[in-house]
């Protein structure tokens, strides 16, 4: 049994739809933002970046979003193998996803860490408009290659995530998406929010009944999403 | 057969070290940046950056994803799938990719985001956190001493975190933020014994990067 640490609306939501829609045994154990208890000394020994979420395994605690998909991707089988030509593309776009969507994504939403107040709306343009070369990016791939991107693999609930994200964050920002801009990812994202593993961990984190096509903001039963 | 697109000393700097390291048949096909936008380079690369990496299966990008693919490909330079050692490996491996690559950019490219005036805010900012983080893995790594990141025998995270000290020991925008390797022991003597191996001599001599690329770089 996983246990998986977790805070409403945070990236754990990621985990916890690839482990509901595959049927994997898991419990939750909230890290409370509120308390600032994702720097505590007990959360740090088990992720010593104090970033969530962390899953706990018979192999020990990992971090990092696209760490655990990966594993749980190659533990549970829901990707391709190594030995499978369809790994190129799968290891490609989860890095992608990790490496330059959602670190693009965290500028977007705290400016402050990278340019100076005078220069933010010149940077949330740029990077605007580059989160949405990404998004275009990932509908052309998932049109390429629809085995990869189904409710039931790692890929398109990090995207449908980000997707989310994107639409509701920062609040005080003008708003940018445009869903119909991605006509492949648009049905992708009505059938992965209308499946019931999704309407539990909407349920469980307070995301409202839409949380990917028409997201609000969380209202979380218990926790703090920031 | 693997062409590998590359600068000397971008982050295609990695990727040739894992294949070096493998000693798998290699073509390199260098670049110059203007020729990164050109129709045919992205074709391989949709937004055009350094690396991509053609391969049997296609073509790559992400020095992460090409990393791992490489070592799963032949079975080499990490734990592989099913080795109880690869959910911590793999933690650490995003780890990087994820926060030590991305700090690393804005301490030496501090004005792509927002402009040149953006330098003086961004890189203190970035200096701390990457101390925080050489400090959190030269403190597991004297803790645990794990065979995926050691003296004893090279990975690709070992590789990686050698180029980023690299270029965090040498290159800071402001010089006075340059990072010494020697400030971290455990991760030092990995970076000591990596540099003295003959693949990664080899490339350092077809780079032009010196021969003590990562404990001396200048």
């Amino acid at each position: 049994m996983y246990t998986l640490h977790y805070a409403p609306d945070n990236a754990s939501i990621i985990i916890e739809l690839v482990m509901q829609a595959a049927a994997i045994p898991y419990q939750t154990m909230l890290v409370d933002r509120a308390t600032r208890a994702q720097n505590s000394p007990a959360y740090l020994a088990l992720n010593p970046a104090g970033l969530i979420p962390t899953l706990i395994t018979p192999h020990g605690p990992i971090s990092e979003t696209a760490a655990i998909l990966l594993w749980l991707a190659d533990t549970h089988h829901l990707g391709p193998t190594p030995s499978d030509p369809a790994r190129v593309p799968f290891l490609k776009w989860l890095f992608f996803l990790s490496n330059t969507a959602h670190a693009d994504l965290r500028q977007i939403f705290y400016p402050q860490l990278f340019v100076p107040a005078t220069a933010t709306p010149a940077h949330f343009a740029l990077l605007t408009a580059r989160m949405a070369r990404h998004f275009a990016l990932l509908d052309r791939a998932a049109s390429q290659n629809p085995a990869l991107f189904t409710p039931q693999g790692v890929l398109l609930p990090y995207i449908a995530a980000l997707l989310r994200w994107s639409a509701l964050y920062p609040t005080t920002a003008p708003r940018w998406l445009h869903l119909p801009d991605y006509p492949t990812l648009l049905p992708l994202l009505t059938q992965l929010e209308t499946t019931p593993a999704t309407r539990h961990i909407a349920a469980t984190n307070g995301l409202g009944p839409m949380p990917f096509t028409a997201p609000t903001l969380p209202n979380p039963p218990e926790g703090s999403a920031q | 057969m693997y062409t590998l697109h590359a600068i000397p000393d971008f982050a295609s700097l990695i990727v040739h070290l894992v294949l070096a390291e493998l000693d798998v048949p290699h073509t390199l096909a260098l670049h110059e940046m203007d020729d990164l936008q050109s129709p045919a380079y992205r074709a391989i690369h949709p937004f055009a950056k350094i690396p991509a990496l053609e391969t049997p299966d296609g073509p790559m990008f992400e020095t992460g994803a090409i990393l791992l693919y490489l070592a799963e490909k032949h079975g080499r330079l990490a734990p592989q799938v099913g080795d109880p050692a690869r959910a911590a490996f793999l933690s650490w491996f995003i780890f990087t990719n994820h926060n030590l690559h991305t700090t690393m950019m804005q301490l030496i490219h501090p004005y792509r985001p927002g402009g040149e005036d953006a330098a003086p805010l961004i890189t203190p900012v970035a200096h701390a956190t990457l101390r925080t983080y050489y400090a959190t893995l030269d403190a597991m790594v004297a803790r645990e001493n794990p065979a995926w990141l050691s003296p004893e025998a090279p990975s690709i995270l070992s590789l990686y975190l050698a180029v980023i000290m690299r270029w965090t020991q040498a290159f800071a925008y402001d010089p006075a933020l340059n990072i010494p390797v020697a400030d971290y022991p455990a991760l030092h003597a990995i970076l000591a014994s990596l540099e003295a191996r003959p693949a990664v001599q080899r490339v350092a001599a077809i780079e032009g990067i010196g021969p003590t690329p990562f404990t001396k770089a200048a």
